[in-house]
């Protein structure tokens, strides 16, 4: 028994490749084509999510054969209740479903914000039982190897950020969120959830330096130059109030998914009965990453109208309510 | 048992994966870094007989050394070009070799400079004009350090320069370190958790009181131990206790059980083995983890002076 010594190539799959998408990532609305979201129900946890999650996906032809994929769940903290981070059985689907459309290696990677013990975080969300092992498909971006990123959007007063090799190298990036408001930035889906791959090992935990150079600002900077390539929000039990740790449960029944996460994350506002165009990283993100125009979302599955599931926020974020 | 797991898997593995710069990565194979190179030469330097890892710590210091920025400070990775919090953590390392004494001593003078930016005496005026000044209930004029440069004061960067403090030779420290170390403690005091214990450094948020972490608990009580005494460090040693049960991480464990013993605490039987937790995740091939675990069970030398021991 000893530990694995061929741990590190397994964990660069993209080691020699460039940044993945800085370039294709900042592009201004008029001249991206429109992005599809779907809404499908999903009652509760205990039903078997391969499937749903499968078919969706396929539906939108994703490039992931022979590529090395990562999902990015949302993982905040301790949480044995499970309602702060994303439902282990949700990413198991995911993978699953992705390793059945051809991709060749799909990791899980995250890197908690507040707690430094990554393991202990992925082991009170329970995500072993679902995945099986993860000392092979698990990334904890807190501790992995860096390299520097310049910031082409200088939306925040960050030049660049050192950024995990792993998240930058891989093939197809996939931002996994808890559909959640948040205390500071108002919601916290998909972008916000970018806020994970940044190393606590460069910036600490909490990653301080993103709050000074203003929360919406480093949201932009980040998400242009690491894109999400596709966003699965988990909306089955969400999070209203004084998210995202000690708000409190919202059963939303949903999963939310689509191949721009600025769509998704517009989507995801309107179900919760918030403006988008007032979410204030979200309006400048629907310029120049992706569309937040509902003429330019082509949904799917299950209509706006008849999910609609308004969230409470904190008295700071009233004007987002519709 | 817990002695023979770390003899036989965490010390091979934390040897083989020193990287020919003499530094180790966070992973083997990974590009050696400041932090995962200090915890690694903390656990070699306990090592029992010491002799038989001379080259590599050697090694070791001599990656360190090499990192060290002009400015006295040590970057997270290699091509950063600021310094940041693991300053604290390499001069407290450093300390072990005596040729490394100017390092140390210009590391001590550029955490002495690096004041937070939240509690400058501006920060703290406009909070007073602030809508959300009853939110918090922190005390702005303790100061202790950030994880980067120009940020705020936060538990553990702030806990590992005290010990770093702590540990030096008074001739290594600028004149304005007892200083920084008072208001250091006050910060860590009054960022307590209500109830014992410490997360990151909020121990209320939007009014909500806020829910401790062991690695934090643990560095803000190690920071303190020259204060056993004192009600907060009664308090969060109890807290610790009682979670033991259910921390699941071996970071945490072996922290927490450096931390206890430090304390003179008993370390309950009832904890998680070691191999058992290791056959999860293998601890995601951590080389801190590793570290943490062989200086929890893996030697007889104290490693941090006791709470117990009168301090000089």
């Amino acid at each position: 028994m000893g530990f694995h010594g061929a741990l590190a190539v397994e964990r660069h799959p993209g080691k020699n490749l460039s940044m993945r998408n800085v370039h294709s990532a900042l592009l201004p609305s008029f001249k991206r084509p429109p992005s599809h979201v779907a809404i499908r129900r999903a009652i509760n946890y205990e039903q078997d999510f391969a499937a749903l999650i499968y078919e969706t996906l396929r539906e939108f032809d994703l490039p992931v054969t022979g590529k090395t994929v990562l999902l990015k769940p949302n993982l905040v903290g301790l949480d044995p209740t499970g309602v702060m981070n994303t439902h282990p059985a949700i990413v198991a689907a995911t993978r699953e479903s992705f390793l059945r459309l051809g991709a060749t290696q799909v990791l899980i990677g995250d890197g908690p914000a507040l707690d430094r013990d990554t393991e202990a975080i992925v082991e009170s969300v329970r995500l072993r039982e679902f995945t099986g092992p993860l000392a092979r498909t698990f990334i904890d971006l807190n501790i992995d190897d860096v390299q520097r990123v310049p910031f082409e959007t200088h939306a925040s007063r960050l030049k660049e950020l050192y950024l995990p090799r792993t998240a930058m190298g891989v093939d197809f990036l996939v931002s996994m969120p808890k559909l959640k408001t948040h205390h500071w930035a108002g919601v916290t889906l998909s972008l916000k959830n970018m806020f994970g791959i940044v190393p606590g090992s460069c910036y600490g935990w909490p990653k301080n330096v993103l709050h000074w150079a203003g929360i919406d600002r480093a949201i932009l900077d980040i998400n242009a130059a690491a894109r999400p390539d596709f966003a699965i929000v988990d909306g089955i039990i969400g999070m209203e109030g004084n998210g995202p740790i000690q708000g409190t449960p919202k059963a939303c029944g949903l999963l939310i998914m689509g191949d721009d996460p600025v769509a998704v994350d517009a989507t995801c506002c309107r179900v919760m009965g918030l403006l988008p165009e007032k979410v204030k990283y979200l309006a400048q993100a629907g310029t120049l990453l992706g569309h937040i125009n509902p003429e330019k979302i082509e949904q799917r599955g299950e209509n706006i109208a008849s999910v609609r599931t308004p969230f409470a926020v904190v008295e700071g974020f009233r004007y987002l309510v519709e | 048992m817990e002695a023979d797991f770390v003899q036989s898997v965490c010390w091979p593995f934390l040897q083989s994966a020193q990287n020919a710069d003499g530094g180790w990565g966070f992973h083997p194979g990974f590009v050696s870094r400041v932090e995962p190179t200090c915890w690694a030469l903390h656990a070699l330097l306990q090592a029992s007989p010491p002799a038989q890892v001379e080259e590599a710590i050697l090694g070791g210091f001599r990656f360190l050394r090499m990192a060290q920025l002009s400015d006295g400070a040590w970057p997270s990775s290699p091509k950063e070009k600021a310094g940041c919090w693991v300053t604290s953590l390499a001069c407290w390392v450093l300390l072990s070799e005596k040729g490394s004494a100017p390092a140390v001593a210009a590391g001590m003078k550029w955490l002495c400079d690096d004041w937070p930016r939240d509690s400058t005496p501006w920060r703290r005026l406009l909070r007073r004009f602030s809508s959300d000044r009853e939110l918090s209930t922190q005390n702005d004029s303790y100061r202790g350090w950030g994880w980067t440069p120009g940020t705020s004061s936060w538990v553990e960067p702030t806990s590992f320069a005290l010990i770093a403090f702590g540990e030096s030779p008074q001739e290594l420290l600028p004149p304005t370190a007892n200083r920084r170390r008072h208001l250091a403690e006050a910060m860590l005091y009054d960022r307590m958790c209500p109830g014992g214990g410490w997360n990151c450094g909020n121990p209320r948020v939007y009014g909500v009181a806020g829910e401790p972490l062991v690695i934090p608990t643990v560095w803000a009580l190690l920071a303190m131990r020259n204060h056993p005494d004192r009600s907060e460090a009664a308090m969060s040693l109890e807290w610790l206790e009682r979670v033991l049960d259910n921390v699941q991480g071996p970071g945490s464990l072996a922290l927490a059980r450096i931390c206890l013993q430090c304390y003179g605490r008993k370390w309950p039987s009832a904890t998680l083995s070691m191999r058992d937790v290791y056959q999860r995740n293998e601890f995601f091939g951590s080389i801190p983890v590793a570290a943490w675990l062989c200086l929890a069970w893996g030697s007889t030398v104290h490693w941090l002076s006791s709470a117990t021991q009168e301090r000089t």
